[in-house]
């Protein structure tokens, strides 16, 4: 074990990498403080650019994005109200009322520091607690691997709200796509229409351009244009006063563990666990009435808990091969790029590299909260950039990355059909992460189910009950399923 | 629509192989859940349950936007690369009303960021 964590960090101490480290750290951040463009969009228009290079390389930048664009998020959430991504919701509600008072600077310190308490924290329990679950793992046959597929699936689905039918289907479409190309059993060719770009499939990185990047891009005209608040001029002090440090520690650490519960849970992302750790912070402070007025208590719940979440998705991601939120969703699919498959074997073959990405996380979370402190006027000043310029980088690069993956023009179109699709689809209030999780999960519960039931003479009722593991996880998926629905209905 | 074409669709690949399930066999249980599904959907909005939330503003705007890059996928391919990408970022900019100034140095740094990076950084062939 010793000797995999040294050679971890050898493989992450070398100039090349931290230099990407550094790049994808400052990418992360201009991608998660200007509004409309995301941590999610920032690794997956990005992904095609690390083709070339190492897998440590590779990888250096597209976490230095992650672990720098969710920090950044709270950026413009302090100072316009706007959200950066998804997951610094709930920094906005206790962040903005702080800029409006006047103490912006204050805010964004806040929120680069226990951002990195948050992300550290997460990243310390990945390191603890993923070999276990990855030892557990190795346990699974197909039988529990479609099973936990099949459950990661549900639970998306199950927290789309009171979209759940629609969210159902947004995972039908997302493995009805995934069976498009040669049978993974049989190498039969399936909805090919006889066109030999097919066979392989649909490319998952173009598809997750086109409804991340196009799609947003196009949701941003429809929802946003023209009407974004002006960020403040002046930001004020930006370090804590000791007194302060000691009233946000508690809402501190109960933001990080709750984040990253809620990040390892599949499907349920940073956005999620900042809502809950802002909540049951505010539920044990004794200055309730604070929170959502500029509350210090409210704002370290929020920061720690969305990066918090960070830890745990990757702990999910890299144990089960199942992401924990969307951008580890699109993280996957940039290691298979790379070859790595994300599941207990690579705990068992390839620990070394486990302790990279542990390492590269903890660095790049570090290296955030030093550019998070000094750039925050920098950072608050490129919320003045107009969002036309933005959209028009991201339509390019995403149209030039998804070709330069495999230099096929099929790859653009099906970025750009991904785009059309994803869009309308956001506006018919159909979620996106089910279609991405049944997109990526599609082709293990395929082949896990058929192979189960090969091994069960085809009973699938013995198939589904083959052991304590299976029924778990069908138990929990009727449940993720029907609670959702009972709750709707009770409160209807 | 879509559960009823992988249905059909579904039933014209092999649903077994040799006694063990084929190539059709997955992608029937997605139609028929589909189906199942969209029904569910279908009937919720019949009754009045479920309420209509397509708001599309701007339409307009997001048209052009779709037409003006289809317009540059289709023409991928045909050389000038350089040019070609340049004259789609100096319209998009200007179609999404930023002054003639603005779109021309947009366009410019944007090209010439895309061609260091892809053409001349990862050798990446776009003509």
């Amino acid at each position: 074990m010793t000797a995999d964590l040294l050679a971890g960090l050898t493989a992450v101490l070398q100039w090349e990498v931290l230099t990407f480290l550094a790049v994808g750290v400052v990418l992360g951040a201009i991608f998660g403080s200007l509004p409309g463009l995301t941590a999610t969009m920032g690794v997956a228009v990005l992904t095609p650019l690390t083709f070339w290079v190492s897998a440590e390389q590779g990888l250096a930048m597209l976490l230095g994005i992650y672990c720098g664009a969710i920090p950044a998020g709270g950026i413009p959430a302090i100072l316009i109200n706007v959200p950066g991504t998804p997951a610094s919701i709930a920094t906005s509600w206790d962040g903005y009322a702080l800029s409006k008072k006047g103490q912006a600077g204050l805010a964004l310190g806040i929120n680069a520091l226990l951002s990195a308490v948050g992300q550290l924290t997460s990243i310390f329990f990945l390191a603890v607690a993923a070999f276990p679950i990855a030892s557990f793992a190795l346990r699974f046959g197909p039988a529990e691997y479609f099973g936990l597929a099949l459950f990661g699936i549900s639970l998306m689905a199950g927290v789309s709200g009171d979209r759940v039918i629609k969210g159902m289907l947004a995972g039908m479409l997302g493995l009805g796509i995934a069976t498009v190309g040669l049978d993974p059993m049989t190498a039969y060719p399936r909805y090919t229409f006889g066109q030999s770009e097919f066979l392989d499939g649909i490319s998952f990185v173009p598809v997750m351009i086109g409804l991340f990047g196009l799609a947003e891009v196009l949701i941003q005209i429809s929802d946003r244009w023209g009407k974004l608040d002006q960020a403040p001029s002046k930001l004020g002090r930006i370090w804590p006063a000791w007194m302060e440090w000691k009233r946000m520690l508690p809402s501190t650490f109960t933001g990080a563990g709750i984040g990253t519960f809620v990040g390892a849970v599949p499907a349920a992302g940073g956005d999620i666990g900042s809502v809950i750790a802002w909540e049951q912070a505010r539920r044990l402070s004794r200055n309730k009435e604070a929170f959502g007025k500029g509350s210090l208590e409210g704002l370290a719940a929020s920061c720690s808990s969305c990066n918090g979440a960070i830890g745990g998705a990757m702990t999910t991601m890299l144990t089960l091969g199942i992401p924990g939120d969307a951008v580890s969703a699109v993280l996957i699919g940039a290691l298979l790029i790379h070859g790595i498959q994300p599941g207990p074997l690579l705990f068992r073959d390839h620990r070394d590299f486990v302790f990279s990405i542990v390492f590269l996380m903890a660095f790049a979370s570090m290296v955030m909260m030093v550019v998070g402190l000094l750039g925050a006027k920098p950072l608050a000043r490129a919320l003045r950039i107009p969002s036309p310029w933005l959209w028009a980088g991201i339509v390019m690069f995403g149209a030039i990355g998804s070709y330069a993956l495999n230099n096929a023009v099929v790859d653009v179109w099906a970025m750009f059909v991904a785009g059309i699709v994803g869009f309308l689809l956001r506006k018919a209030d159909v979620p996106l992460g089910p279609l991405v999780l049944g997109l990526i999960l599609g082709p293990m519960m395929e082949s896990n189910l058929r192979r189960a039931l090969i091994l069960g003479r085809g009973d699938w009722l013995g198939t589904l009950t083959s052991s304590s593991i299976v029924v778990f996880f069908m138990v929990a998926t009727i449940l993720s399923l029907l609670l959702p629905l009972l709750k709707k209905r009770r409160a209807g | 629509m879509l559960g009823v074409y992988l249905t059909v669709s579904a039933a014209a690949l092999p649903a077994d192989s040799g006694g063990l399930p084929g190539a059709g066999f997955f992608p029937r249980i997605i139609g028929v859940v589909t189906v199942l599904l969209s029904s569910a959907l279908l009937l919720k909005a019949l009754r009045g349950s479920s309420a209509s939330t397509f708001v599309l503003s701007h339409g307009r705007v997001i048209g052009g936007v779709v037409g003006l890059t289809f317009v540059y996928l289709l023409l991928w391919g045909t050389g000038f690369f350089t040019l070609r990408t340049f004259a789609f970022l100096v319209l998009f900019l200007r179609f999404l009303v930023q002054s003639w100034r603005a779109s021309l140095t947009v366009a410019a740094v944007l090209t010439a960021a895309i061609a260091a990076a892809f053409q001349y950084g990862l050798r990446v062939s776009l003509e």
